[in-house]
């Protein structure tokens, strides 16, 4: 364990452990747009910029991303300093700009004072922030379906070609874990549509009330030695059976006892 | 010691104070969550079961979750879904050949039984001992 | 033969100067890009044809040298008689026959084929008696020119992997970092990062696999220092990563090459399968314990791949953007292993310093920067082309005496150096000495070596507005402050140029500039505003030109212009035939007339103009 200090505040943390994960636990309110704790910090969106500084750096400050810099012992950490704010105000004044509709954007520059954007609004801007949350998730679970294309301020997020990826099994991860709500998909009659690609779902054997694709099933199935009978009953239906089966045992019990 | 969560349905009532419980205590910002346990008829005159997680030892939780967000906690023995890495993709909730991983839709979140970190709330307000937090001893062989 | 021994080596030089000795001269014909594109091969094959066919006493077709390119592109195809060093220009198919009977059999010269001095008019005979040439200090361009760019004997003839066999043999891996360190070598991709520090931080962290990588990602536009030397002289490139990998204890090697470097590719491929073949290269290599082997790692041309940790994602067959580099490369580099990565030209600089000594390196130069920089001198100057000058030479030097000054006798407006992420730097600091430091402390950068002059009719806001746009189209789009910031500030550019900027836009771009310096990933981004902050400091009357007169003062900005035709207009018609948008009418000796409605003021009609007519204001 080591020592670092936080606004001020003398804190105890592991060597190497990323700056964001120790302000957190402080509970001290640092934005991020990027960060996500199932995958890999990526460093994109820049608002979790803290100033470092150690007593040997004769007065000498950084400005690093606190996601992606590891505690060292003796660092001293400024989560809001005036030049910190600044930035974050800055770069918010960027985002606001590009995603004028996204209300999470326009919420988050709120609260760091920028109610409107003082740069040239993109007017085709849509509320797709470049994160990353959702590409580096799918990565993550071993999917790959879609990925950013292009570079720089055309680019974007889709699936290779922009053609329904052979490799989506349908999760909604990317989905729902989308800071700002862009990527769209349509469910209903026990189907599911996303990134143009249709799937089939999993109807209870019961109730038919629908969990996951069938897509997905078949991989978790498979990927991870799980029965596929598992995914053929809702939860609902697969709690009432549990409660069956041990109302029986209970009701044996009773008359017993009685 | 080693504590047991132990439910016997034959003592159940069905008052659901287990729920009230277990909502309360798992709420986020004061806003009650989906309850982990509920008591439902169990097909018989006047019995409820407490269904809620088993904390199964081959957990399919645990195998379906591609993101690692499901963890057993080695003190209490619960499998425990970390909500910062949970990525809500409902893998849980389909493979539970229990259903007792469920989906809050009010706080648009996968939940499940953690045993409350090792004391479990339910077991604190069933009134007829339906639900206990029990240390269980481990029996010592005996020398021949 | 298998190459297993150093006095192999020493077998080979000696019977490739034997050989050679036989004919008393040799014919150079430089087959850099520039000169491919000119039709030197063209001339290779002439000459080879002639010579074989006209069986031509005391001549044969090994006196041919297909060669690197001399950096002197404008002038080519080159081609140059030794021993005498005679440098002929521009040199035709048609030429040929006079070459080989008047420079070759005799030795006579051929005027019209000389270089003619601009500055003065007179011809030129030697190679070393060109200004562009004389005031050069070639290290790592030294076999440019001079030997075939893929025959491994003739490499070992000029003393190659005689710094090789010399580490391998007599030094110690310290030892030779040491002399890297004590040499004063610096990283010439642009940082400018101590390469014996490099080495020795590499070398300290434990591991079982290290990696070496050779960035020969040129990106800057204009630039191609990198793409000469590995087309020139790939083995000094393999000598100088082999030298580093026995340094610090790493057996495989990376190359990258950009995909538009297909020639590079070649020739590299060439080295590298000659090297395999006589056992320069694999297992054992002269004998010795020491291992390892190179593959090229082909990038699509992204300017950010030039980027440390993008380029190591890209050679890993990731998507190339960088990632924050908290922990270092050489800690944790391709594939988390410890990684060495330095730009070609720093790599064809190490033979060099083991052969002669870090003593004799560390001479050169100033205390700071040692050693020699190449530069691709471009834009409007007389000589254009590559240059190796030692560090600390004025830029004054650089653009009077090399570059023979500016075109047309124009007055000097400014110098652009350090690539796209460079700044401009005015006439008053033409007496600066080009080293690493000098250039960062006055807002500009050595960078990888770009250098372009300007001239009076150059406009210093269009300029930045350039570079910003090169800069938007290149960044990775990673992070915000670079891919929007930059987008915004090329944004407010374009709006400056159209003569609607206001006063505040200058503050604005200035407070943006210094968020995107602070909060950019990589060095993309944090010095992407370079080129506006350094024009705005040096320049900022022209940008209040914009801004307040709505003018542009070299007349470029086609929004703040006007095209009129003067009274001294001899109606010759040049400029009517020249306008592709019939904006131009008038009868034959008459004064014409433009039509501002039409007229898209792309300047064509100036340049037809014989009689300085057209007024552009």
């Amino acid at each position: 364990m080591i020592h670092i200090t936080i606004n001020g505040k003398v804190v105890e943390c592991k060597d190497g452990e990323m700056l964001l994960s120790v302000i957190r636990r402080e509970r001290i309110d640092v934005p991020t747009l990027c960060h996500h704790e199932a995958v890999e910090p990526s460093g994109a969106c820049r608002l979790c910029t803290v100033e470092v500084t150690k007593p040997e750096w004769d007065g000498w400050c950084d400005y690093v991303t606190s996601c992606l810099y590891p505690a060292k012992d003796g660092l001293i950490v400024n989560t809001h300093a005036p030049k910190v704010n600044e930035l974050r105000k800055s770069i918010l004044d960027m985002y606001l700009a590009r995603h004028p509709k996204s209300l999470k954007i326009k919420q988050l520059a709120a609260d760091y004072g920028v109610l409107a954007t003082s740069l040239e609004t993109v007017v085709d801007g849509n509320n797709c922030i470049l994160c990353t949350i959702c590409t580096r998730i799918c990565d993550h679970m071993g999917f790959s379906a879609i990925s950013t294309v292009g570079r720089g301020h055309g680019k974007e997020v889709a699936p290779p070609l922009d053609m329904a990826p052979a490799d989506c099994v349908g999760c909604l991860a990317c989905a729902k874990n989308c800071p700002t709500d862009y990527i769209e998909y349509e469910t209903g009659n026990g189907r599911l549509k996303i990134w143009n690609k249709e799937f089939e779902m999993v109807a209870c054997t019961v109730c038919g009330k629908t969990t996951v694709t069938k897509e997905f099933a078949e991989h978790l199935s498979q990927q991870r030695d799980i029965p596929f009978e598992y995914f053929e009953k809702c939860d609902e239906c697969h709690r009432k059976e549990l409660s069956a089966t041990m109302g029986k045992i209970a009701n044996w019990e009773r008359e017993v006892r009685s | 010691m080693n504590f047991r969560f132990i439910v016997k349905p034959e003592l159940c009532i069905g008052c659901r104070s287990c729920e009230l419980a277990c909502s309360f205590t798992h709420a986020i910002e004061n806003v009650r969550s989906l309850t982990r346990i509920s008591p439902i008829d169990g097909g018989f005159k006047d019995l409820w079961v407490p269904v809620t997680c088993l904390q199964c030892d081959d957990a399919a939780c645990i195998k379906s979750c591609l993101v690692d967000a499901l963890k057993r906690n080695p003190v209490t023995g619960a499998v425990e879904l970390n909500q910062e890495v949970c990525v809500n993709c409902m893998a849980c909730v389909a493979a539970c050949p229990f259903g007792c991983a469920i989906l809050d839709t009010q706080h648009d979140m996968v939940v499940k039984c953690d045993l409350c970190g090792g004391d479990p709330a339910c077991a604190h307000f069933c009134p007829t001992k339906a639900l206990e937090w029990k240390p269980i001893e481990v029996k010592k062989k005996q020398a021949v | 033969m298998q190459i297993d021994s150093p006095k192999k080596l020493k077998d080979i030089q000696k019977s490739f100067t034997e050989k050679s000795s036989k004919y008393p001269k040799k014919i150079l014909i430089c087959c850099g890009t520039g000169c491919l594109a000119n039709g030197a091969m063209k001339l290779v094959d002439t000459f080879r044809d002639t010579i074989k066919t006209k069986k031509i006493k005391n001549m044969s077709v090994e006196m041919v040298k297909e060669t690197g390119c001399h950096g002197f592109c404008e002038q080519g195809p080159l081609v140059i008689i030794e021993p005498d060093g005679t440098f002929y220009t521009k040199v035709k198919a048609k030429d040929i026959d006079d070459i080989i009977e008047k420079s070759l059999k005799k030795d006579e010269i051929i005027e019209k084929l000389l270089f003619e001095n601009p500055v003065d008019g007179n011809k030129i005979e030697k190679y070393k008696n060109i200004s562009f040439f004389k005031h050069q200090e070639r290290i790592a361009l030294r076999n440019l020119g001079k030997i075939s760019a893929y025959d491994l004997d003739e490499y070992i003839s000029v003393e190659g992997y005689k710094a090789l066999a010399k580490v391998l043999t007599k030094m110690k891996p310290d030892e030779v970092i040491d002399e890297i360190t004590k040499s004063g070598l610096r990283g010439r991709g642009g940082g400018g990062f101590p390469a014996g520090r490099k080495w020795k931080s590499c070398k300290a962290i434990e591991s079982d696999v290290r990696y070496v990588i050779c960035n020969g990602d040129e990106g800057d536009p204009g630039a191609f220092m990198d793409r000469s030397i590995m087309e020139g002289d790939p083995h000094a490139v393999l000598e100088g990563m082999m030298i580093a990998a026995y340094a610090v204890g790493a057996s495989q090697g990376f190359i990258y090459v950009r995909e538009e470097y297909p020639l590079a590719v070649t020739h590299l491929e060439k080295a590298i399968s000659d090297c395999e073949k006589v056992g320069l290269l694999g297992d054992k290599i002269l004998g010795t314990d020491f291992s390892f082997s190179v593959k090229i790692a082909r990038g699509a041309g992204a300017f950010v791949c030039g980027e440390s940790s993008a380029l190591m994602k890209s050679v890993a067959g990731e998507v190339g953007e960088p990632r924050a580099k908290y922990v270092r490369s050489v800690e944790k580099g391709l594939y988390d292993k410890p990684t060495v990565l330095n730009n070609v030209e720093t790599y064809v600089n190490v033979p060099v310093i083991i052969n002669k000594g870090a003593d004799w390196y560390a001479k050169i130069g100033t205390k700071k920067s040692t050693g020699t920089k190449v530069f691709s001198l471009v834009g409007k100057v007389r000589n254009t082309g590559l240059i190796e000058v030692p560090m600390g030479i004025t830029l004054r030097e650089i653009i009077y005496d090399i570059g023979g000054g500016i075109l047309d006798n124009r007055p000097f407006k400014a110098v652009q150096t350090g690539g796209p992420s460079g700044g401009c730097l005015p006439e008053a600091m033409l007496d600066l000495p080009v080293d690493f430091d000098s250039l960062t402390e006055v807002g500009s950068m050595m960078g990888s070596g770009g250098m372009i002059v300007m001239d009076d009719k150059t406009c210093i806001v269009d300029v930045a507005k350039y570079f910003l746009s090169f800069l938007v189209e290149e960044s990775c789009g990673k992070c915000v402050p670079c891919r929007e910031g930059l987008w915004q500030l090329h944004k407010m550019l374009e709006k400056i140029c159209a003569g609607k900027g206001t006063m505040e836009d200058l503050d604005k771009m200035e407070k943006l500039s210094e968020n995107i310096i602070r909060g950019s990933l990589c060095g993309l981004g944090t010095s992407g505003p370079n080129p506006l902050l350094s024009t705005l400091k040096y320049f900022k009357d022209e940008y209040i030109a914009h801004i307040k007169d709505k003018t542009c003062p070299a007349g470029v900005c086609p929004e703040l212009i006007t095209y009129e035709i003067l009274d001294n207009c001899t109606g010759c018609m040049a400029c009517i035939s020249a306008c592709s948008f019939d904006a131009i009418s008038g009868k034959k000796k008459e004064i014409h007339t433009i039509d501002q409605d039409k007229c898209t003021k792309c300047g064509a009609c100036v340049t037809v103009c014989n009689y300085d007519s057209i007024l552009v204001s």
